[in-house]
């Protein structure tokens, strides 16, 4: 069970994603491009798609407006995280809403904001925002509440005051819990985004629901691939950030996929 | 004392946060959103003689077969993934693609593969809670203490022992982990399916509070579904006091 050295990792890596490739183009061609279309018609079709422009745009509109609501996300759920992490008060005030609200179903609340805000800007960022802000704040609390209290100590016997405390100590040991959560809210901000716009039939995921009825999936698989390299593209850099703010700290660092609720 | 204070500030939060949210809703107009103590009221008499429990009952059946089929296919291929490092290099930039994509970006293949009705939504919860199961207890099973898995070998373990008696013991925090979180994802996939297929049982009846601007008929289902997601996670978690007292220990 030794680690495998780094090339081979790679090495492992690369066969792995021609293997899924392979097996993309095989079930393709065997189901046709009316139920999955296969990894070469997808490619001409990706070409198409990328030339005519309307799938960049509206991808660029669609994430132009979930970068709000994520943003007012961790404006708002990262120091909501921070004072529930160290203070006993706060997180016996917070935790009731924040543990119902955590498990609330996202798609749920789409018909209620639809009546509320429309189906303009203003929803499609609402629906983000309850999406992310929920997962923000648990991560960080989590990351808050774990600070060792020896570090504060020190601090304490260097003669730190509260805000330097905060600076100096609190800030740094968060860097990573911050940046895990940036993270899982980006992923939850993205599906809320599709989810508000499937429903309204709007922007991004509104190509995405036409897509399904045309009669080849090949558009459709298209659209999706935009979203996952945004989605993989996104989390490589927060990732990257996460090493270089606290690389002393990766395998501290909770998956992304696996918040703890 | 501790403990007190601490269910005194829930109680006072939970008060506190129902009653900012009825004054707050009787300032606005009542069309916009219902007060708490008529949302309350309406899904007593909804449950008590309504369409609700019947829809319930609905919506559970299909979140019922396509968890049980994410649990049973996701915690083996998980396991397999955690424990093996060439299988895990293989397939982890493979997840990490597929899980980057929103399932419910899914829903028109889903409509193609297995049309509008109960397939199709227990298919959909089913991709929903997979990924999440299996990311989850791969993780868990990548995480085992190596000093546990070298005194399993000192004692003559082989590898199937090693995986039944060592490694499954020891990922069982991260298994319940990954079935708290399948299944919250799960009833996330119940209500998206009941919206984006033909509207039925629990979706059907937030569809019709929609059309009839109708927030108390929405936020009582709302409500329903959030003290459901909370039964759920609460539910597992009493079951892992019960399973692993030793992890609450800790």
């Amino acid at each position: 069970m030794a680690l495998p050295r780094l090339n081979a990792v790679a090495g492992y890596r690369l066969a792995g994603i021609a293997v899924a490739l392979a097996i993309w183009e095989a079930l393709g061609r065997f189901m046709g491009d009316a139920l999955f279309a296969p990894l070469s018609a997808v490619a001409v079709e990706y070409v198409g798609m990328l030339r005519d422009g309307q799938m960049l745009r509206e991808l660029a509109a669609s994430l132009r407006q979930m970068l709000v609501g994520y943003g007012l996300a961790l404006l708002i759920g990262i120091p909501v995280g921070v004072a529930m992490g160290r203070s006993r008060i706060v997180d016996a005030l917070f935790h009731p809403w924040l543990s119902m609200l955590v498990v609330t179903s996202v798609a749920a609340l789409v018909p209620l904001f639809v009546l509320v805000f429309g189906t303009g800007f203003w929803f499609r960022a609402a629906i983000v925002f309850v999406a992310s802000v929920w997962y923000v704040m648990l991560t960080v609390y989590h990351g808050a509440r774990g600070i060792e209290a020896r570090f504060i100590d020190v601090g304490r016997s260097f003669g730190t005051r509260s805000l330097q405390a905060f600076r100096k100590i609190l800030l740094p040991a968060l860097y990573p819990f911050l940046l895990t959560a940036a993270r899982i809210g980006l992923v939850h901000a993205i599906r809320a985004m599709v989810v508000a716009e499937m429903f309204v039939i709007l922007g991004y995921g509104g190509l995405i629901y036409r897509a399904g009825f045309s009669i080849s999936t090949a558009p459709l698989l298209g659209l999706l691939l935009s979203l996952m390299l945004v989605g993989v593209a996104a989390n490589a850099l927060l990732q990257h950030a996460a090493r270089l703010a606290a690389p002393w700290y990766e395998e501290r660092v909770a998956p992304a996929s696996a918040p703890r609720l | 004392m501790r403990a007190l204070g601490t269910v005194a500030l829930a109680a006072i939060s939970i008060v506190g946060g129902l009653a900012l949210w009825e004054v707050a809703a009787r300032g606005a107009s009542a069309v916009l959103i219902a007060p708490p103590s008529v949302v309350f009221a309406r899904l007593a008499t909804d449950v008590a003689a309504g369409p609700v429990l019947p829809a319930l009952a609905g919506s559970l059946a299909q979140l019922a077969v396509g968890f049980v089929l994410a649990v049973a296919t996701a915690i083996p291929l998980g396991l397999a993934i955690g424990r093996s490092p060439k299988v895990a290099a293989m397939v982890e930039p493979v997840l990490n693609a597929i899980y980057a994509v929103p399932p419910v970006a899914m829903v028109p293949f889903l409509l193609v593969w297995f049309g509008l009705f109960f397939p199709a939504r227990a298919a959909l919860v089913f991709v929903m809670s997979f990924f999440e199961i299996l990311v989850t207890v791969a993780a868990g099973a990548r995480n085992v203490e190596p000093s546990l898995l070298a005194v399993g070998r000192s004692f003559g373990a082989n590898r199937r022992e090693l995986v039944a008696r060592v490694v499954l013991p020891a990922s069982l925090p991260f298994l319940f982990a990954a079935l708290r979180v399948g299944l919250v994802r799960g009833i996330n996939g119940m209500i998206t399916a009941e919206l984006f297929f033909a509207a039925v049982n629990l979706g059907g009846l937030m569809k019709q509070g929609a059309q009839r601007f109708d927030t108390a008929g929405l936020l009582s289902i709302i409500v329903l579904l959030c003290l459901l997601g909370l039964v759920a996670q609460e539910g597992l978690k009493a079951m892992e006091k019960r399973a692993l007292p030793w992890h609450f220990h800790a």
